[in-house]
């Protein structure tokens, strides 16, 4: 096959002696386009070599190197008659080298394997002393002289200035995401302790003064009171979201059939008061932080309860198995259901839709949501039609299967 | 004369707090929790130490029969402070009950394993506060027996 594809070069033989290298001086008249002593198929094949876009460089079984294009001489800064019968290890790494050689002409399967491969990264030397990184591929020649190697070589500084400065990005950004939820955390959790302060003396001051003082005292205290209530509320939420990064467990194997249920324990209040209906299929088992999986399905069979129309509210709870390993998990309710329009923005931190007299809340639950499905690898939507509720569906990764 | 030893005085509690919101703030929910306690503050761990050991303005300071120990100090952190009274011959038979906002388990392990009595963290909202104040009186004020007089050996 390789063979085949390289062909056999009948080659010069001043040019492809394999044996003592003649000096580089006496190599001068050795050009390429001295074209008396060369063959046709020789022509092509340095037709071929000076039309490839990289560098390529023919080495004997000595590691000297007998023919080169004109890439070659521009990437590495030589005359072609500087190179022409030299080492190859003058342009490429000592051991390297020799294992070039070696490699390609150890077998024609072995070489084409590295043809096909995605190639070898090394440092290479430039006249000057420098050096860049390159990706070599090799492929053995059959030439009237017997094997020789051809290496065509690639110069991906670029590629790899690319990738350090994407390495360094993405470094970067873990880094101030890290920061941000420290942030969030160490923020959110001093806030907490004046604001405690202020909680507590004005619902002290509200149940000794209420009534003692004057009408605009009680409300401005009932004000202050519901202000930091709310507050409280705010905080208390923004420390759990923060929470689902800094107090995240790993992910293994967990029933979300129980899960679910001890979700529906921990809403026991909602659904014994408003007389809730939440039925589920049998639940698969899953990768996930259990505790988290808990907070998931409380959020959302929690809302799907809170924003409920006249009637009964009924939930129901589904999964089914999607492609790439995961299970698609959809919760369903008859509620009063969501515009289309605030499909995105209802998993934004702090987004509401609803006047405070309305329904209470922070407008945090869904952005929790959000947060914990994606770091399970997952993604989470809504569909609705107002009025006649919401089904919001998340997928989860199969248990037994990592990605 | 026995029955009657617990009345003799009120229970001395010893609190450990730097912010004096806090302070007044626990003085309630004792005083809400009917408990007698006299309550003394000090505000940082060096004074608690000072106070304990009876040195400098606290020559005269009686030995408390509970601390009620905040965790976050200036000059000496609570857990330093928990750490000198339960290595000292003379203070270590006093209980110990950390009162603090963390609910980190880090804290809550360290604190045990340098020997606090009890460990309670203080709840955000102002009733479930008082319930706990409430809870600490009843145990540590109204139920168990606590050992009144220092037995240097």
């Amino acid at each position: 096959m390789v063979q085949g594809a390289a062909s056999s070069v009948a080659t010069g033989r001043r040019q492809y002696a394999v044996g003592s290298p003649p000096a580089g001086a006496k190599r001068r008249n050795a050009d390429s386009h001295e074209t008396a002593t060369t063959s046709a198929s020789e022509d092509r094949y340095r037709g071929l070599l000076e039309a490839a876009p990289d560098a390529m460089v023919v080495v004997n079984q000595i590691s000297e190197i007998v023919l080169l294009n004109l890439q070659a001489e521009r990437q590495f800064g030589y005359r072609r008659d500087e190179l022409l019968g030299q080492p190859v290890t003058n342009i490429i790494p000592d051991g390297f080298a020799e294992r070039l050689v070696a490699d390609g002409l150890r077998s024609p399967e072995v070489a084409l394997a590295q043809q096909i491969g995605t190639g070898i990264e090394l440092a290479a030397r430039r006249k000057d002393g420098s050096s860049f990184p390159i990706e070599i591929m090799l492929s053995p020649l059959h030439s009237a002289e017997g094997l020789l190697v051809t290496a065509a070589i690639r110069d991906i500084s670029g590629r790899k200035a690319a990738e350090e400065t994407l390495l360094d990005t993405v470094k970067e950004l873990n880094r101030s995401n890290a920061e941000l939820e420290q942030f969030a955390y160490v923020a959110s959790h001093d806030l907490q302790e004046p604001l405690r302060m202020v909680a507590s003396y004005v619902q002290l001051l509200s149940r000794r003064y209420q009534g003692k003082l004057d009408a605009d005292a009680d409300d401005f205290i009932s004000f202050a009171v519901d202000g930091a209530n709310r507050m409280q509320r705010l905080i208390q939420d923004l420390l759990l979201y923060s929470r689902v990064t800094t107090s995240a467990q790993e992910l293994v194997e967990t029933s979300s059939e129980q899960a679910l249920e001890q979700a529906l324990v921990n809403l026991t209040g909602a659904i014994e008061t408003t007389g809730a209906k939440v039925t589920h299929d049998s639940l698969p088992t899953v990768l996930a932080d259990e505790l988290q999986l808990i907070q998931l399905f409380q959020n959302l069979v929690g809302n799907a309860i809170k924003y409920r129309n006249a009637g009964v509210p009924r939930v129901h709870v589904s999964a089914s198995k999607n492609g790439g390993g995961k299970w698609m998990f959809a919760v369903k309710d008859n509620g009063i259901g969501i515009d289309p329009q605030y499909f995105d923005r209802i998993f934004g931190m702090f987004q509401r839709l609803h006047k405070r007299d309305e329904f209470t809340g922070t407008g945090i639950g869904l952005a929790i949501c959000k947060k914990i499905v994606e770091r399970h690898g997952g993604s989470i939507s809504v569909e609705s039609n107002p009025g006649q509720g919401s089904t919001f569906r998340f997928d989860l990764m199969r248990s037994g299967i990592r990605s | 004369m026995i029955s009657a030893a617990r009345g003799l005085r009120d229970i001395r509690v010893l609190l450990i707090e730097d912010n004096p919101g806090d302070v007044r703030l626990t003085e309630e929910a004792f005083r809400a929790a009917e408990a007698h306690v006299s309550l003394h503050a000090v505000v940082d761990g060096v004074e608690a130490m000072d106070y304990l050991k009876q040195s400098g303005a606290f020559a005269l300071a009686p030995r408390p029969d509970v601390i009620l120990l905040d965790l976050n100090l200036p000059r000496m952190s609570g857990s330093e402070v928990l750490a000198k009274v339960k290595q000292d011959e003379s203070l270590k038979a006093i209980p110990v009950v950390v009162l603090t906002t963390s609910v980190a388990e880090t804290d809550i392990f360290r604190c045990y394993e340098l020997h606090a009595n009890c460990y309670v963290s203080k709840p955000v909202q102002l009733e479930a506060f008082e319930n706990v104040v409430k809870s600490i009186s009843d145990f540590w004020v109204k139920t168990a027996k606590l050992p009144r007089t220092a037995h240097v050996r």
